[in-house]
């Protein structure tokens, strides 16, 4: 850790601030001491605690290493009460030599001395413990503050990492049954074939470019849907089919990358995979009040599935709304009468 | 000798292009039909009797490893799916080979003649004793429960079941409008059915704990759970553990 006083020129000037009053308490203490005032009961106290602040200085480096690392209680309180008795002693002897020979010349001073002794080391000792609880008060505020700034590195490092987890990964089996249509459609269709691999490899290229959270217009999000939803519509054929109703005010308005996507992919898991029968997946998007309304909707089969979803694909959705927009936006889902329905409502001004 | 009377069951088209495709250069085989979905792939297969079936697993209306829980006689299966977490599962069904999508007519191939080796061999396919002790599925519960009665297939959604009772081979499925006997373990039951809505009380009985009317001592350390229907199961010792963990008393 750095030096506390010496890193900070401000703080160096308080520092020195703070002996000055001390300075002028001893020196009303010497008076006391000694009966009257001299010239000694002004100029010592000034000296000696000039001499006293560079040592206490000084002090932060023992103070610095007893405190590192796992000492107990007790061995740092013993080697703190040693550092103490040491530069108390140390400071009574500079004075005792330094004073008189910037002094010189003054008779008195032995007996000055004599008098005023056990105020001087009493006054070290409430020093040395003013010094080093100054230390701790520091050690403490300093710990507090990096902890905190730490704290909110972490929490933003959190919201950016979940921010991209939550985006939608490509469900490797969206994939490989996609690459699996391809593999059949060289041999019955070659141009159609063509066609699915460049259809795939843009919706992939949309999917993986957008690294970081900018957000896209919905003209565009849409145009990359529907490149999702044909390549689809190649696997399932006539199972799904698609109706879109879009207001052409929406479509510059901006959201989320690929935050519709999961939503799509639900439809197809829990719609086309689970039915026998035509799924039609619908997308509205209107304004209202200020708030895009987008409404996916798609019928389903109520035969119970063979194992429920996990709700992850809608919760995250959910959750991303949440850290994009806070609490102005909002998704509401609804099964009835075997439609599902998906509905969220973001803000129209974040353009 | 007499050709290999194939079934390809897939819910998608293109896949069983592919597949009709390489079969349709090979000639000891012949595709008597194709289904896209579950039930009438079971239904094909119980009517039609083919010696080899090509099976997806995710499909509409019954999975493929469903169809193979139901079904009596077992043709030899070949598991054609892009879902790889099945693989250990299909192996203990029996499936000669695995086929992950989209795969290399080599493969295919290999498959095929391993699928032709044990049809020629005229080695039975092995009753499926056990076979469905499953390993933990990373997946979610189970949400339904497809029972065979006579010729009928039946779902019974996991919502009405109230408790399933162990016996011999089977186990006894009780449910809202009735009981049924499905070849399964209770392993399969403690692990896949909602843990959250089910407790195994006893070696043979694992209940629905909304079922549970109240819980009676019956002689020493042991215990009888009232079912709201009035039925009453018994609660081994470590049942009432269970219980206990579950309910929190």
């Amino acid at each position: 850790m750095k030096h506390p006083v010496l890193e900070n020129r401000v703080r160096l000037v308080v520092w020195w601030l703070a002996w000055l009053f001390l300075a002028a308490g001893q020196s009303l203490s010497y008076y006391f001491a000694y009966g009257s005032l001299v010239i000694f009961s002004i100029v010592d106290p000034v000296l000696s605690l000039i001499i006293y602040s560079a040592l206490a200085l000084s002090l932060w480096y023992p103070f610095a290493f007893i405190n590192k690392g796992e000492a107990t209680i007790l061995s740092r309180a013993l080697n703190l009460v040693i550092t103490g008795a040491l530069s108390v002693t140390l400071w009574v002897l500079l004075s005792k030599l330094l004073i008189p020979l910037i002094l010189p010349g003054e008779e008195n001073f032995e007996e000055y001395w004599k008098a005023t002794f056990y105020y001087r080391a009493g006054s070290g000792i409430f020093i040395y413990c003013l010094t080093i609880l100054t230390y701790y008060l520091f050690v403490s505020l300093t710990n507090l503050s990096e902890k905190k700034s730490r704290e909110a590195k972490l929490e933003s490092l959190v919201r950016e990492t979940e921010l991209k987890m939550l985006r939608s990964q490509i469900n490797p089996h969206f994939l490989f049954n996609s690459l699996n249509s391809v593999s059949s459609l060289t041999i019955t269709d070659p141009g159609k074939a063509r066609e699915m691999v460049i259809k795939l490899s843009e919706f992939m290229r949309y999917a993986l470019s957008k690294k970081d959270e900018q957000p896209v217009s919905l003209r565009s999000e849409l145009e990359n849907l529907r490149l999702y939803l044909d390549i689809e519509k190649v696997r399932f054929g006539d199972r799904l089919s698609t109706e879109e109703k879009i207001e052409g005010a929406c479509l510059d308005i901006k959201m989320p990358v690929m935050l519709l996507q999961p939503l799509y992919e639900n439809a197809i898991k829990h719609g086309v995979y689970e039915s026998t029968e035509s799924v039609r997946i619908a997308t509205t998007v209107k304004l209202i009040d200020g708030y895009m309304e987008i409404t996916i909707s798609n019928n389903y089969d109520i035969v119970p599935e063979s194992r429920k979803g996990t709700g992850t694909g809608l919760s995250n959705v959910a959750r991303r709304l949440e850290l994009f927009y806070g609490n102005n936006a909002s998704m509401n889902i609804s099964a009835e009468n075997g439609i599902f329905t998906v509905r969220l409502y973001i803000p129209s001004e974040c353009k | 000798m007499a050709n290999i009377r194939t079934i390809i069951v897939d819910d998608e088209a293109p896949a069983r292009d592919i597949i009709r495709h390489y079969l349709g250069e090979l000639e000891d085989i012949e595709i008597v039909a194709e289904c896209s979905d579950g039930f009438s792939g079971l239904k094909t297969i119980s009517s039609m009797k083919p010696d080899l079936v090509f099976l997806d697993i995710q499909m509409p209306r019954l999975t493929g490893i469903e169809m193979l829980e139901v079904m009596t006689e077992k043709p030899v299966i070949i598991f054609t799916t892009a879902y790889d977490q099945f693989a250990l599962k299909a192996f203990e069904l029996n499936a000669v080979d695995y086929l992950l999508k989209p795969f290399h007519k080599r493969r295919f191939l290999d498959a095929v003649s391993k699928a032709a080796e044990k049809i020629r061999s005229g080695a039975e396919t092995k009753e499926p004793s056990g076979i469905l002790e499953n390993k933990p599925e990373p997946s979610s519960p189970v949400n339904r429960i497809v029972v065979r009665k006579g010729s009928a297939i039946n779902l019974i959604p996991v919502d009405q079941v109230k408790y399933v009772e162990a016996q011999d081979d089977y186990v006894m499925i009780h449910h809202a409008s009735g009981k049924a006997l499905k070849q399964q373990t209770m392993k399969f039951y403690e692990e896949n059915l909602p843990p959250k809505d089910f407790v195994r009380i006893h070696r043979s009985f694992i209940v629905r704990v909304q079922e549970i009317n109240r819980i009676e001592p019956y002689e020493k350390e042991n215990y009888i759970a009232v079912l709201k229907s009035g039925e009453k199961l018994p609660v081994s010792r470590a049942g009432y553990k269970h219980l206990r963990e579950e309910l929190s008393f």
